[in-house]
């Protein structure tokens, strides 16, 4: 049935032309003596953009210099930089939910426009192999903004050889979530274990972002107008943050918490990944990106012993699997416009992205999801794809409050956890203020 | 103009230029941003809003007024330990001053204040790591105290910012009234120690009234500094859990360089501009009558 379902996925959306190679030496121009600078997130990804990059050095005589931050102090000296029409990366790569700031900023150079102007041939772009879900990450009022190239979907990742052990399927839903968390925690049979599950509790955007991410698949919505399939997200933001169903959500992971490693209301990305790489957790929701660490014999006690699937849901709910992910954007203010998008277009391309994910890199195209060797190499890339297919772009606000309004809603969802307040008021007082912040902007009348 | 008066002018104008530069015309485009609505990804299309942003930062939002409150508890707690710390460590190095090793005694107790407070962060985060740090170890081993998290819970975070910081600063303290006592004349422990008295009435009675410009001096500098507090927290807490140790200079940060509402922020810059201002002048007013022995005689 499921190799079935990858058959037609592969045929309906896998275009001929992503297979064809290109004719790199006619599509790129000389940029001998040119320092193309590239300022990315320090993800897993980034030895593999370095790896790679020195290609398209021998191809165009351009030098390439990889720069990495982390995520908080990456979207500040970009936005800090962009105020101030600094030109001194060429390449910014952003998180797929920035692009309405960074739009406002008058930041990027929509490749549409260029690529509409330069002719570019449309097999280099492929657009239509890019999955729907992170495709749509990069467009803004209805431009194609950047191009997409690292796309990120939640799965669940548990510990098959303790589920087999103790004869349990692989959860489905909460309720499945919960029990196996509570067998896990505390358990004699399991002393390396600290925890059942573990999520990002951390103040801020870690706790923001985990609502958002857990939100849909709860049954409920952030606001009005933004559920799966909505033909305009945007319409109506009023806030149901303070829903039955949102506070329920909140509640129940209130009750999660009890199953989970202590200190877990300080976790974010990194602390709950390397809780589930060190053998510390049974089960964790995470971005895919991360997936090939646990396979990572230098750094996993858990290489081997887990499994992938589905993110979980409500009874009765549907399972959303929550997307992100990296686009790559021209920098407006950059001196190399040219060299950059060179840049651009030939690492997105589906011939060097299939390269980039075999160096150990996240699958963000159809073609990529449905290529044997990567199959091969990256065994979960099946539930993945079927992840990426059942993904709602719009997870997270994509305007320019988005980074606030995740911060302000990751405040008072830490309050919930850490007992400062109760679910109820916690989700009030979060919805209140992000009505007041949408108000202040013109989102919302 | 006669020639003294232009070499005078001359010498003050480039350190008028360079007030007006580095202090005065950033705090005056601050107070003008802070009567804006304005975004750093749109400042062309900042727009006036008055006193707006004083008003939703200090009365219809929650996180400022409590910043101030966590702000000057931290500050009060913080301040109290270093001045009862270290008036005992400066006793115990005033006492065995006359030894060689006081020395390298005191340049090892004073090695906190040479640290960064971001990295003195950092340390304090691996020993307080629940699962990881030393401190959860040691109370495991030897008291079977289950792990805790002590930056994640609101109160147990609260005192772990204060300990922290009070670890960091109290050798300043330490220092700042050992000079004190040393300027206390040995004439009157002499004569203290002809009329009978005990440690304390000695403490008490010559020790403290004669140190207490020190102390008001240390209270001065400590205040600003914590008023100022951002790095420990940044490094920790990030003002968590919930708003737990949400700081004055921290909410600033935020709202300034993740949100990037720089009128929002500028008001929150003002209003710690302001009151560091009132505190420090009601402190320097102390100070100085303290100095003329007006009150303490």
């Amino acid at each position: 049935m499921l190799r079935k379902f990858f058959l037609i996925c592969t045929l309906t959306f896998l275009p001929i032309n992503s297979l064809m190679a290109v004719d790199w030496g006619s599509e790129l121009g000389d940029h001998s003596g040119v320092d193309l600078k590239v300022q990315s997130i320090m993800d897993p990804y980034i030895d593999a953009v370095k790896e790679i990059s020195p290609q398209f050095e021998t191809a165009t005589g351009a030098t390439v210099t990889v720069e990495g931050f982390g995520y908080d102090g990456l979207h500040e000296k970009q936005i800090v930089a962009c105020s101030q029409q600094d030109g001194s990366y060429d390449v910014l790569f952003i998180d797929g939910i920035w692009i309405g700031e960074f739009v406002e900023a008058d930041c990027i150079e929509p490749v549409e426009d260029i690529w509409t102007a330069e002719g570019t041939d449309k097999s280099v772009i492929a657009w239509d192999d890019y999955i729907d879900s992170f495709a749509g990450q990069a467009i803004w009022d209805g431009k194609k903004m950047c191009l997409p190239f690292g796309g990120y979907w939640h799965m669940l990742h548990y510990r098959k050889d303790l589920f087999e052990a103790e004869g349990l399927a692989v959860p489905e839903t909460f309720d499945d979530v919960m029990a196996a968390a509570k067998l896990f925690k505390d358990n004699p049979k399991y002393p390396e274990l600290e925890g059942g599950y573990a999520m990002n509790m951390a103040r801020g955007s870690a706790a923001g972002q985990q609502y958002y991410e857990w939100i849909y698949s709860a049954g409920a919505q952030p606001w009005e107008s933004n559920y799966p399939g909505s033909p305009d997200a945007y319409a109506d933001q009023r806030g149901l943050y303070n829903s039955p169903e949102s506070v329920a959500f909140i509640e129940w992971m209130q009750e999660m918490v009890n199953y989970m490693p202590p200190g877990v209301e300080q976790y974010a990305w990194d602390e709950r990944a390397k809780a589930f790489t060190q053998g510390k957790v049974a089960m964790i929701n995470n971005w895919s990106v991360r997936t090939p660490l646990f396979n990572d014999p230098e750094i996993s006690k858990v290489m081997g012993k887990f499994d992938v699937a589905l993110f979980p849901h409500a009874e009765g709910a549907e399972s959303v699997p929550p997307v992100g992910g990296w686009i790559a954007c021209v920098n407006k203010h950059s001196k190399n416009r040219q060299a950059a998008w060179d840049y651009l277009k030939w690492f997105a391309s589906p011939e060097i992205h299939r390269e980039w994910v075999l160096m150990g890199a996240p699958p963000s195209r159809h073609s990529a999801m449905n290529d044997p060797q990567i199959n091969a190499e990256q065994p979960w890339t099946p539930v993945l794809y079927e992840s990426s297919l059942r993904a709602w772009q719009e997870l997270r606000p994509r305007h320019a409050l988005t980074f606030e309004l995740i911060e302000t809603l990751g405040i008072e969802v830490n309050k919930a956890l850490t007992g400062e307040s109760t679910a109820q008021e916690a989700m009030d007082t979060a919805n209140k203020k992000i009505d007041r912040l949408l108000k202040s902007e013109g989102y919302i009348n | 103009m006669n020639k003294e008066k232009i070499e005078k002018l001359l010498f003050i104008v480039p350190t008028c230029l360079f007030l007006l530069t580095i202090s005065i015309f950033p705090f005056l485009y601050s107070v003008y941003l802070s009567l804006f609505q304005a975004k750093l990804t749109k400042m062309h299309k900042k727009f006036f809003i008055g006193w707006e942003n004083y008003q939703i930062i200090l009365f219809e939002d929650d996180i400022f007024p409590t910043a101030i409150k966590n702000t000057f508890m931290i500050a009060f707690s913080s301040i109290t330990i270093e001045i009862i710390l270290g008036f005992i460590m400066a006793k115990i190095f005033f006492e065995i001053r006359h030894l060689k090793i006081s020395n390298v005694l005191r340049t090892v107790t004073i090695m906190p204040i040479m640290l960064t407070p971001l990295c003195v962060g950092l340390v304090f985060l691996y020993i307080l790591n629940p699962t990881l740090g030393i401190f959860s170890y040691i109370l495991e081993t030897f008291f079977g105290i289950e792990p805790f998290a002590y930056l994640g819970q609101p109160i147990p975070a609260k005192i772990s910012i204060i300990a922290i910081n009070s670890w960091q600063w109290t050798p300043f303290m330490m220092i700042l009234l050992l000079a004190g006592l040393m300027t206390v004349p040995n004439e009157q422990y002499e004569a203290a120690k002809i009329d009978g008295a005990n440690w304390f009435h000695v403490m008490t009675k010559i020790e403290i009234p004669s140190i207490l410009s020190f102390v008001l001096l240390g209270i001065v500098l400590r205040l600003i500094e914590c008023i100022r507090l951002f790095d420990i927290i940044y490094v920790t807490t990030r003002g968590g859990p919930g708003i737990a140790t949400e700081v004055m200079a921290y909410f600033t940060y935020r709202t300034e360089f993740r949100s990037f509402q720089v009128g929002t922020g500028s008001a929150s810059a003002v209003i710690i501009l302001i009151i560091s201002l009132i505190v420090t002048t009601i402190a320097v007013m102390l100070l100085r009558r303290v100095e003329k022995n007006e009150d303490f005689s």
